[in-house]
C-alpha cells in the first residue's frame, strides 16, 4: 500500500467522493465507449476487424475523412488569424471601454447561438438568389454548397474561441516589456514580431487546436452547407445510422473521428498548455500607455474588426428579420406569428430545454469543481487517470458521444433512453471539463498553505473544502456552470440522438423546422435561444462581479475552451 | 455554515427532481407516436383526435428513415405505440425488421388493396403523388416551360439548380427512385443511368423530403421532385412555384399508419388507427389545408386538389417490390449516384 492509499483510508469523505466520482465517470464515460467499441469491432462476441475495415476502406468514407481533416485545419488557421485580429485590437489598440463591449458582443453572438444559424444566413445571402450574390451583385447561378461556404460559416462561428483564448494571453504580456524595446530603439514592427508574437505562440497553438477540434466535431453546418461534393465524417456517421440503420458503420466512422480528435487533445494537453500559466501572475507592472500600435495601424485594425463585426451583425439581423416576416422571400409583411407558434406548439421544446439546461447547470458546475479540486489538491491513487477520463467526452466529437449513449443506455442493464437524465448526463460529462480546467487553473494560483492551516486546526477535509476552498473557487464554479448552460441551450451533435417523445430540445426542433418548410419558427427559436443565453450570461457575470469584489481571482471569460 | 446547508438541501431537491425525470410518461388516456408527417399537419390531426376521444397523443416528428431507425433501435424496449404517416415503402421495410403488430381497423375491408397490407401490418391513411415543382421566375427568365417529361429535367438549363431528397433519410427520395425504376420498365441499369445524368443538375440532396421546397420557392434552386402535399403547401405560403407532371407518369405513395409490436398503450393506439383510417380524420384534410388525397373511398377528394391532379398520369408504387428491394436500391443509389465520380 502506498502512502497515498493510507491517507485515503484515514479520510472517509475524500474516499467516498473519489469512489462516487469514479462510479459516475465509469457509467457515463467509460461504459458507453466500451459498448460502442463492442458494436464497432466485435461480431457475435469475437473480435472482428473485417467489417470495420470494409467501412473504412470504402473510398467515399476515406474521402469524407480527408475532407474533415482539411476543413478542420483550414478552420483552425482562418479562425486563429481572425481571433488574433480581434484579440490584438482589444488588447493593444487602446479602445474605449464602450468599443470593447461592442467587440465582445460581436464575438459572443456566434458563440452563444445554435451552431447552424450562420449556415442558414449563408444560404440566404450567397445562394443563386442570395441577397448578396443575386440582388446586390447580380451573379446568376452562384453555388453556396461546398468547402468554401462551409469554411466561411465555421470560421465565423468558431473564431470567438480563438479570441477568448488569445485575448488574456495578449493582455497578460506586460506592455512594459514592449516599452523597453521601444526605448532601446526598436521599430514597432520589430517589437511586434520579435516580442509580442513569440510570447503569444502558445496561445496560437492552443487556439488552433481548439478550433480544429470544434470543426472536426461540427455536424450541423456541413449538414446544411457542405452539399454533395464535400461529405465530412460527422455528417456521414449520422446519416449512416439514421438513414441506413447501420449502427456498426456509424460506430466505425465515429471511431475514425476519434483518432485525430484524441491526437489533437493530447497535443494540446501535454505540449501546448505546458507553461501557459506563467504569464498570469496577477501582478502587472505600473500602468503604461501602450505604444505598440501606430495610429494608422490602429485604424486599420479597427476597420478590419468592424468589417467582420458588420458581417456578424448582418447575419443576425437577417435571422431576426426572417423571424418576424410571414414567409421570408415571398411575403415580407411583418408578423409575430412565428413567435406565437414557438410559444404554443414549441412550448414543450422550450420547457424541456430549460429544464435540461437548468438541471445540468448546477450539476455540471459542481462536478467540475469537485473533480478539479481533487485533481489539483488531493493525492489519491488514480488521480491522473481521473483527470484524463473526465476529459474524454469533452475531447470526443459529439456524434460519437451521442451514438455511444444511445447504444449503451437503450437496453438493460441500464435503460435511460427516453428520459431527461440521459440528456442531462450527456451535457454534464461533455461540458463540465471547462469547469474542471478553470478550477485547476484557479487553485494553482492559491497557496495550499491556506487549506493546510485549516486542516492543521483540526477541520476535516469536507469542512475545509466547504468553508475554505469552495469560496475561493466560486468563480470557477460559475464558469463551469455557465458553459454547461450555454452548451445545453445550443449543442446538437450529441443530443440529436438522445431526444425522445418525452424530452425534446430547441436545437433539434430548429433543425427539423429547417428541413421542413418552417423557416419562420426556426429563426424565431434561434432568436429566443440567443436572448435566453444572453440574459443568463448577464446574470452569471453579475454574480461573478459581486463575488470578485470579495477578493477572488479574476476569471477572464466563462467561455474559454 | 448555514449557507452550506442550504446549498446541500438545494442539491437534494435537484437530485429528487432528477429521479422523477427518469420514469417516462405512461398513463391510460394517452399514447406515444413517432410522426413522419411534419408537425404542421400531424399536430392539427392529432389534436382533433384528442378532442374526439380524450386520448392525448405525445409525438415527435422524424424523417421516415430516422423514425424507422429509431423504432428498430428500440425494438427491445419500444418507446412509442404508433408510427404515424410516412410513405408506405418505409412501412414495408419495417415489416422485415419485425417491428409492427398486425391490426385491421373497421375501415380495413372497404380500402382498395393497395391501401393496406394484406395481413394488416400497415393501413393507409392518405395517398400522396409525387410532382415536379419549379420556380416560376426561373422558368420565365430561362424561357423554359414547366418540365413535362423526365427528360426535361436533364436540360442543362437546370445545371446545379435542382434540389431533391437524400435516399438515406427520406421516403420521398425512395419513392422517387422507385418511380424512375418503374417508368424505365423496371430496368434498373437504365434507371440508374438516368439518375446519374440527373445528378449533374442536382445542387444538393436534402435530408428531408420537403427540404428542397423552400429553396425552390425562394429561387435558390430552380426545381425538384416533391410530394404534392409539400408542393401545394409551398404554393399556399405565397411562393411563386409551378407544379407539373411528367407524361411518362410518376409514382404515388400511400401514407400509412402502423401499430408497433410491444406497444405499451395498445388499446389507445388501436383507437388512433381506427380514427385515422376512417372518414373522421380524412375528411378533415381539406379544412386544415392539407393536400393529401384521402385513402378512404368514402371521402371525396377536395375540388381544388382534383383540379391540380386532372390529366396527370399517376401510378402506385408496388409496395411488395419496394419493400423487398429498398435497402439494395438505396445502397446502390448511394454508391452510384450520390458518390458518382465526375
Amino acid at each position: 500500500m502506498t502512502a497515498a492509499a493510507r491517507r485515503l483510508g484515514r479520510d472517509p469523505a475524500l474516499w467516498g467522493t473519489v469512489i462516487a466520482l469514479w462510479a459516475l465517470l465509469g457509467l457515463f464515460v467509460l461504459y458507453p465507449l466500451a459498448r460502442l467499441s463492442w458494436i464497432a469491432f466485435f461480431d457475435g462476441g469475437r473480435l472482428a476487424l473485417g467489417p470495420a475495415w470494409n467501412v473504412l476502406a470504402d473510398p467515399n468514407h476515406r474521402h469524407a475523412f480527408v475532407n474533415s481533416l482539411l476543413l478542420a485545419a483550414l478552420v483552425g488557421v482562418g479562425g486563429t488569424l481572425l481571433g488574433f485580429l480581434y484579440a490584438y485590437t482589444a488588447a493593444r489598440a487602446g479602445l474605449a471601454r464602450g468599443w470593447l463591449t461592442v467587440l465582445d458582443a460581436a464575438t459572443l453572438l456566434p458563440l452563444v447561438s445554435p451552431p447552424f444559424t450562420t449556415a442558414i444566413a449563408m444560404i440566404f445571402s450567397f445562394g443563386p438568389r442570395g441577397l448578396v450574390t443575386y440582388h446586390l451583385l447580380g451573379i446568376r447561378g452562384a453555388s453556396v454548397y461546398g468547402l468554401a461556404s462551409t469554411l466561411f460559416a465555421e470560421i465565423l462561428t468558431y473564431f470567438p474561441i480563438a479570441y477568448l483564448t488569445l485575448r488574456p494571453i495578449l493582455s497578460a504580456i506586460d506592455p512594459n516589456v514592449e516599452d523597453m524595446a521601444f526605448s532601446l530603439g526598436s521599430s514597432r514592427w520589430r517589437v511586434f514580431h520579435t516580442i509580442t508574437l513569440p510570447l503569444a505562440v502558445p496561445g496560437f497553438a492552443n487556439a488552433f487546436l481548439l478550433l480544429f477540434a470544434a470543426s472536426l466535431a461540427d455536424f450541423a453546418t456541413p449538414l446544411i452547407l457542405a452539399g454533395n461534393s464535400f461529405p465530412v465524417l460527422p455528417t456521414q456517421a449520422y446519416l449512416q445510422i439514421t438513414g441506413l440503420f447501420d449502427f456498426k458503420g456509424g460506430a466505425v466512422l465515429s471511431f475514425a473521428l476519434l483518432v485525430p480528435a484524441a491526437g489533437v487533445y493530447l497535443l494540446q494537453r501535454y505540449w501546448v498548455s505546458r507553461g501557459a500559466y506563467v504569464t498570469i501572475t496577477g501582478k502587472a507592472g505600473p500602468a503604461t500607455a501602450v505604444k505598440s500600435v501606430a495610429p494608422w495601424a490602429r485604424w486599420a485594425l479597427v476597420v478590419a474588426c468592424a468589417a467582420v463585426g458588420a458581417v456578424v451583425a448582418y447575419f443576425y439581423a437577417l435571422l431576426f428579420y426572417a423571424s418576424v416576416v410571414m414567409a421570408f422571400g415571398a411575403n415580407h409583411s411583418l408578423t409575430w406569428r412565428h413567435y406565437h407558434v414557438i410559444f404554443t406548439e414549441g412550448l414543450k421544446a422550450i420547457r424541456d430545454t430549460l429544464v435540461v439546461a437548468g438541471l445540468g447547470m448546477p450539476l455540471g458546475g459542481l462536478f467540475g469543481v469537485l473533480v478539479g479540486y481533487l485533481v489539483a489538491r488531493r493525492r489519491f491513487p488514480g488521480r491522473r487517470a481521473m483527470e484524463l477520463v473526465s476529459m474524454i467526452n469533452y475531447a470526443l466529437p459529439g456524434t460519437i458521444v451521442g451514438i455511444a449513449y444511445l447504444v449503451a443506455f437503450n437496453d438493460p442493464p441500464i435503460v435511460l433512453t427516453g428520459t431527461a437524465l440521459i440528456i442531462v448526463a450527456c451535457y454534464v460529462f461533455r461540458y463540465s471539463p471547462t469547469g474542471i480546467r478553470a478550477t485547476v487553473a484557479l487553485l494553482q494560483q492559491i497557496d495550499p498553505s491556506i487549506e493546510e492551516a485549516s486542516q492543521g486546526l483540526g477541520a476535516r477535509s469536507g469542512t475545509t473544502f466547504r468553508r475554505v476552498t469552495l469560496p475561493l473557487i466560486v468563480p470557477a464554479f460559475f464558469a463551469g456552470l455557465g458553459v454547461v448552460f450555454i452548451r445545453s441551450m445550443t449543442a446538437i451533435s450529441a443530443t440529436i440522438f438522445l431526444v425522445s417523445i418525452s424530452w425534446t430540445l430547441i436545437t433539434v426542433r430548429i433543425l427539423e423546422n429547417m428541413t421542413e418548410l418552417a423557416l419562420g419558427p426556426a429563426a424565431a427559436f434561434s432568436v429566443l435561444v440567443v436572448a435566453i443565453v444572453f440574459v443568463v450570461m448577464a446574470g452569471i457575470s453579475w454574480a461573478l462581479r459581486r463575488l470578485q469584489a470579495a477578493g477572488s481571482l479574476q476569471v477572464t471569460s466563462i467561455l474559454g475552451g | 455554515m448555514p449557507r452550506a446547508r442550504t446549498g446541500l438541501g438545494w442539491l437534494a431537491v435537484v437530485v429528487l427532481a432528477l429521479a422523477a425525470l427518469v420514469s417516462p410518461a405512461a398513463a391510460a388516456d394517452q399514447l406515444n407516436a413517432y410522426s413522419i408527417w411534419p408537425e404542421n399537419w400531424a399536430r392539427p390531426m392529432l389534436q382533433e383526435f384528442e378532442q374526439a376521444t380524450g386520448i392525448k397523443v405525445n409525438f415527435v416528428r422524424f424523417s421516415s428513415g430516422e423514425a424507422l431507425a429509431r423504432v428498430i433501435a428500440e425494438k427491445g424496449n419500444p418507446r412509442v405505440d404508433v408510427l404515424f404517416g410516412g410513405p408506405v415503402e418505409t412501412f414495408a421495410a419495417g415489416i422485415k425488421e419485425g417491428i409492427f403488430e398486425p391490426y385491421k381497423p373497421p375501415a380495413f375491408n372497404a380500402l382498395p388493396a393497395r391501401f393496406k397490407q394484406a395481413d394488416g401490418y400497415w393501413v393507409a391513411i392518405a395517398d400522396d403523388p409525387l410532382v415536379f415543382m419549379t420556380n416560376a421566375k426561373f422558368l420565365k427568365e430561362g424561357n423554359l416551360k414547366a418540365p413535362a417529361s423526365w427528360e426535361d429535367l436533364l436540360n442543362p438549363a437546370y445545371k446545379n439548380m435542382l434540389q431533391m431528397a437524400d435516399a438515406r433519410t427520406s421516403g420521398t427520395a425512395v419513392t422517387r427512385i422507385f418511380s424512375i425504376i418503374e417508368v424505365n420498365g423496371r430496368n434498373e441499369d437504365k434507371a440508374f443511368d438516368y439518375m446519374r445524368k440527373l445528378r449533374r443538375n442536382v445542387q444538393v440532396y436534402t435530408k428531408s423530403g420537403g427540404g428542397g421546397t423552400l429553396p425552390v420557392g425562394l429561387g435558390q434552386a430552380a426545381g425538384g421532385i416533391f410530394f404534392i402535399v409539400d408542393a401545394l403547401d409551398t404554393k399556399a405560403k405565397g411562393y411563386d412555384v409551378v407544379i407539373s407532371f411528367p407524361k411518362e407518369g410518376i409514382g404515388t405513395s400511400a401514407e400509412a399508419i402502423a401499430l408497433i409490436k410491444g406497444a405499451k398503450n395498445p388499446e389507445a393506439a388501436k383507437k388512433l388507427i381506427d380514427w385515422a383510417t376512417s372518414p373522421a380524420m380524412q375528411s378533415l384534410y381539406a379544412r386544415h389545408k392539407i393536400n393529401f388525397v384521402p385513402a378512404n373511398p368514402e371521402v371525396k377528394i377536395e375540388p381544388s386538389l382534383a383540379e391540380v391532379l386532372k390529366g396527370a398520369k399517376i401510378f402506385p408504387i408496388d409496395d411488395a417490390f419496394a419493400g423487398a428491394n429498398r435497402k439494395r436500391v438505396v445502397d446502390r443509389w448511394v454508391a452510384e449516384v450520390l458518390n458518382a465520380k465526375e
